[in-house]
């Protein structure tokens, strides 16, 4: 097993009008490993965020990252470690261009001129926002600026990235484009993820393991345990994947199907499996239990 | 996409004003509004707009581009214009039911008037050839303090945020029949918007600063820039000086 790259012991945190948005949470990150943060609104994922780079400092609980308390570390040292992609690039990208914004983490980790437009350079061109380096954020669309904003983190290399909600309000193809960077910086770099989205769709693609917060961890496991585990989804209103839902409908009408699906990768090599097992087609049919268990399917979906 | 007011629009086109460097630019552009703004006659005042729309059209900014900004300040100056002329005693000109106009009157306002307009036709060639953060990082590389130069910056990019929220806020309330009239009512709704907008802005400024801090902000940001005086600035600098100091010298001596 690999180091522990972020470990959180009962943390609770309380806003100062009162709000309790954090108790007694868990978490334990391997490095390497990408973990994604689940949870419905309001239930305390950006306050938990904020926790992993010191903005928030729990009132109670401990955290260390790579081995080492939170507390007790530089804030230098803590933002080399830990990088951080708010949800709104407009809160994150404050300088008057993106290369100033790229350039200004670099620059306040002490490198030489040389070096911060080395980095610059090296993380535009990674991230493909070349030609852009003079533009202004107000002349971006907003995917764009996501990536940018991404750009301004990655240009402090850190160990691990904490990222608000990458994917939401981005088109489908900015959407793919930025699910693909962060696979690759994973990849590549070895970068430590956690990820909060509520974009379940992508989750299968994201996650080697998720989180499900509610004010608590309320569960763990690999995108499989948590999307089978009825009674955690009903109760935290969480979702699960489109093709989830499709396939647990064709079961319903006959499909002989194991092993659900839960992206269009594993959709594609499962149905490839029936097919050739059934003897080269796939057979659909209305029975008996066919309306009861789509009844039962659409309660199981039904958050109220 | 939303319209910006942008004074920075035509920085990209090329003149010698756009090359000459935006510290000297700066400097000397500055020191020529002193002289221009301080001709105590007519004679040498349209000397100074002379000069002022040659520098104007050495920029090859667009003529209405800049009409555009130097409208406004017409708006402020047409008043002097109007008013000077009866209230500064001396040689009477006509006299309309006990309102008096003087010929001193009326050299005093068009003084005014063209000192003034000289002065914003200068603040184009000076500010509008330049990309805005570029100059902004000009006058931190001329020692204006640091505190300031981040709150330029800042400003200069929220100021583009707060416009769309203002944006998108007046939308909302038109898009539900909201017509500004001056009512009790509209005046209301509108200070709410307002008080709205207000508290949004406050809260993204909370959300800013994690993000700065998250960075490894420590209140002393510096930016990487590249001036470099060549030739071509010197003479520009000699020559707009110049000017400046001639006219200095023949107003006061
Ligand atoms: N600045 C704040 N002051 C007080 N309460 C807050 C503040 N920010 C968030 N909360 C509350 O804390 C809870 C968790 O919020 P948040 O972490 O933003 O949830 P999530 O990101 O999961 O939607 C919510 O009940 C929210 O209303
Ligand atoms: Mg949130």
């Amino acid at each position: 097993m690999n180091q522990e790259a972020i470990t959180v012991k009962n943390l609770s945190y309380k806003y100062p009008d009162g709000t309790k948005a954090l108790e007694d949470v868990n978490m334990e990150v391997y490095e390497g490993e990408r973990i994604v943060l689940v949870g419905p609104n309001g239930a305390g994922k950006t306050t938990f965020m904020l926790h992993l780079n010191g903005t928030l400092r729990g009132s109670e609980g401990q955290i260390e990252i790579f081995g080492k308390n939170l507390e007790k570390m530089k804030r230098e040292e803590i933002v080399k470690e830990v990088g951080m992609v708010f949800q709104d690039p407009d809160d994150q990208l404050f300088m008057p261009t993106i290369f100033d914004d790229i350039a200004f983490g670099p620059i306040n980790l002490g490198l030489k001129e040389d070096e911060v437009r080395e980095r610059v350079e090296k993380t535009i061109l990674s991230l493909g926002l070349s030609g852009y380096e003079d533009k202004s954020p107000h002349h971006l669309s907003f995917g764009e600026k996501k990536k940018a904003s991404l750009a301004a983190v990655m240009a402090m290399e850190p160990r691990i990235l904490v990222l608000d909600e990458p994917t939401a309000n981005l088109d489908p193809r900015s959407r793919a484009e930025l699910i693909g960077i962060i696979n690759e910086l994973n990849e590549r770099e070895g970068i430590t993820m956690v990820i909060v989205t509520h974009d379940v769709n992508a989750i299968p693609e994201l996650a080697d393991r998720i989180y499900a917060l509610n004010r608590t961890m309320i569960g763990t496991g690999t995108p499989r345990d948590i999307f089978f585990n009825g009674a955690l989804l009903k109760q935290n209103k969480l979702d699960v994947p489109d093709v989830f839902k499709l396939f647990e409908v064709l079961r319903a009408f006959g499909l002989n199907c194991e092993k659900l699906p839960l992206s269009l990768d594993e959709a594609v090599s499962g149905l490839a499996k029936i097919i050739e097992t059934e003897g080269g087609h796939i057979h659909l049919h209305i029975h008996e239990h066919t309306h009861d268990e789509i009844g039962e399917w659409r309660s199981k979906y039904e958050h109220h | 996409m939303v319209n910006y007011p942008e004074i920075d629009k035509y920085s990209s086109l090329d003149s010698p004003m756009h090359r000459f460097d935006p510290r000297a630019k700066i400097v000397a552009f500055i020191i020529l509004i002193f002289a221009v703004v301080l001709v105590p006659n007519l004679k040498l005042a349209f000397i100074a707009l002379i000069g002022a729309i040659l520098f104007l059209i050495a920029s090859k900014l667009p003529l209405r581009f800049a009409l555009q900004h130097i409208k406004w300040v017409f708006l402020f100056v047409v008043p002097f214009i109007i008013i000077m002329p009866f209230t500064v005693s001396g040689t009477e000109i006509f006299n309309f039911h006990g309102l008096t106009m003087t010929y001193e009157g009326l050299e005093y306002g068009i003084l005014v008037a063209v000192r003034a307009l000289s002065a914003v036709i200068l603040v184009l060639p000076m500010i509008a050839t330049t990309r805005f953060d570029v100059t902004i990082k000009a006058l931190g590389e001329l020692k204006m303090p640091n505190m300031l130069v981040q709150m330029f910056m800042f400003t200069y990019r929220y100021i583009f945020v707060f416009v769309v929220e203002f944006q998108r806020t007046w939308r909302a309330m038109a898009a539900r029949g909201f017509q500004l009239k001056t009512n009790l009512y509209a005046l209301k709704t509108i200070g709410r918007a307002l008080g709205m907008l207000f508290v949004r802005s406050y809260e993204r400024g909370d959300r800013v600063y994690q993000a700065l801090r998250a960075r490894g902000y420590t209140a002393k940001p510096k930016t990487l820039v590249e001036f470099k005086m060549r030739a071509s600035d010197y003479v520009w600098t000699v020559v707009i000086i110049g000017f400046a100091v001639s006219l200095l010298i023949v107003s006061f001596a």
